[in-house]
């Protein structure tokens, strides 16, 4: 027997790194990859500056002039969701405004223990750089960032978050520098994955260690490590098990804090 | 006209801009539509210029166009300013948006496409004048790309503009997998060196 280099683990080689930043890994590839990357500084810092030179390759299309009616047809949707989302946003302002998920109880869960995931997560199948264009598809709406003074607690705050999945809801209660997060409806995060707590003053989100999953209805409440002070939002993302330091996917929660 | 009803100073369009991309950013994401024409106005040349190289159809680049800008506006998704420019965000956002359209078409249609020249075969849009800066970086790019070897420039652009997977290509040239990602790797990294500091490359890092 010859003396071979021991096979390296495909995933977690190295010359996955230029077909990722390409995008021309399959989706299972692409998704393991990625979670490879999370734990591998070589790969993640040929990613980096590969994806430099993957971000410059536009330039090399011969540039053409977007037609007008493109434009038309997409400002004329985006006015018309503008308009709607300000109507929205002036009923909840309204004096009958409700109060959403405040009294949701779901069980607190534990810092750094996820419990084991179930489901499939169709939801989650998108790729990293993918979140934006599949999620959109599955936004029904998104629920207006509105202020209202909560009805339990004297000084409460509750701040209505914006989720981009369906039928989800989530709100952030905030009293004097504390603040807890209820979410309801939600799926859970998928296999070996987990949601994940993220504070963010000004700039890249700092990450905490309220990594969290939702009970059978879809409801979790979980506490804001170090408060809201001085915080412009809270973000939920869905990370692998244990977390991550930056955010590998879009925020499905965002709760504007300022 | 659209107002702001939460404390959002309304900006008229002219005033909006003079804002750098990433102030509008902030603005798009409390649901200002007006920054977001301006953010439009910016990107979609080089967004339908990307989709029109990499599908090779006027239609399904306009719908891939849309879906991308609508996406961007319907998610609320953030820009990460550490992760590049608006723009090699928007575009970035267009480029997996135009491969998912490639991948759910027929293989035939896929190879038809990704082998013949695409800009002959249709009523080409409008070409457009771009800015120097603009046309500086595209030859800086072309030249990169051009310099190349064939087998690697070749693989890059089967993967960059035609959405086809690495295992695709190396049917198609009847290559081993693993000869495939090493030329892209290759490939890559020489483009890299040719592009020299990779601060000059990012665009309005």
């Amino acid at each position: 027997m010859s003396v071979e280099k021991p096979n390296v683990e495909p995933e977690g080689c190295g010359c996955n790194v230029a077909p990722y930043v390409l995008g021309a890994l399959t989706e299972e590839e692409h998704a393991a990859f990625s979670r490879h990357v999370e734990s591998c500084a070589v790969c993640r810092e040929e990613v980096a500056a590969l994806q430099v030179v993957a971000a410059a390759l536009p330039a090399a299309a011969p540039q053409v002039s977007a037609p007008a009616e493109l434009k038309q047809r997409v400002m004329a949707s985006v006015y018309a969701e503008a308009r709607e989302r300000e109507a929205r946003e002036r009923a909840e302002e309204a004096p009958t405004a409700r109060e959403r998920g405040g009294a949701r109880g779901g069980p607190r869960q534990g810092a750094r223990r996820p419990r084991a995931l179930a489901g499939a997560g169709e939801w989650l199948r998108w790729r990293p750089n993918l979140a934006v264009g599949a999620l959109a598809a599955a936004v029904v709406a998104l629920a207006a960032v509105a202020l209202t003074t909560g009805g339990s607690a004297p000084g409460t705050r509750v701040i209505q978050a914006q989720v981009l999945v369906p039928r989800a809801s989530a709100s952030l209660r905030v009293n004097g520098g504390q603040a807890q997060l209820d979410v309801a409806d939600m799926p859970q995060a998928g296999p070996g994955r987990v949601y994940e707590v993220w504070r963010e003053r000004s700039g890249s989100p700092q990450p905490t260690d309220a990594l969290f999953t939702v009970s059978a209805d879809g409801s979790a409440t979980v506490s804001v490590p170090g408060g809201v002070a001085g915080l412009r939002e809270v973000l939920v993302t869905s990370e692998p098990l244990g977390g991550s330091r930056v955010p590998t996917r879009t925020p499905v929660i965002v709760a504007g804090v300022s | 006209m659209f107002r702001h009803s939460r404390g959002t100073p309304e900006r008229s369009a002219a005033a909006l801009t003079v804002l750098a991309d990433e102030e509008l950013m902030q603005l798009v994401y409390r649901g200002q539509a007006e920054a977001f024409e301006v953010i439009y106005d910016r990107h979609s040349d080089a967004a339908f210029s990307l989709a029109y190289r990499m599908c090779g159809q006027r239609a399904l680049a306009e719908d891939v166009v849309q879906e991308g800008f609508l996406s961007l506006w319907r998610s609320g998704a953030r820009y990460d300013r550490g992760r590049g420019s608006v723009r090699t965000w928007v575009l970035g956002i267009v480029h997996n948006r135009a491969i998912d359209a490639l991948r759910r078409r027929t293989a035939h249609d896929r190879g038809r496409v990704s082998e013949e020249g695409i800009e002959e075969r249709l009523v080409a849009p409008e070409r457009t004048d771009v800015e120097a800066a603009r046309r500086d970086e595209a030859r800086e790019v072309h030249e990169a790309l051009e310099q190349l070897p064939a087998e690697q420039s070749r693989v890059i652009e089967l993967a960059y503009f035609g959405g086809l997977t690495h295992v695709q290509i190396a049917a198609m040239l009847d290559q081993p997998v693993g000869t495939i990602k090493g030329r892209m790797r290759l490939g890559l990294a020489k483009m890299r060196m040719a592009l020299g500091d990779p601060a000059e490359v990012c665009d309005e890092c």
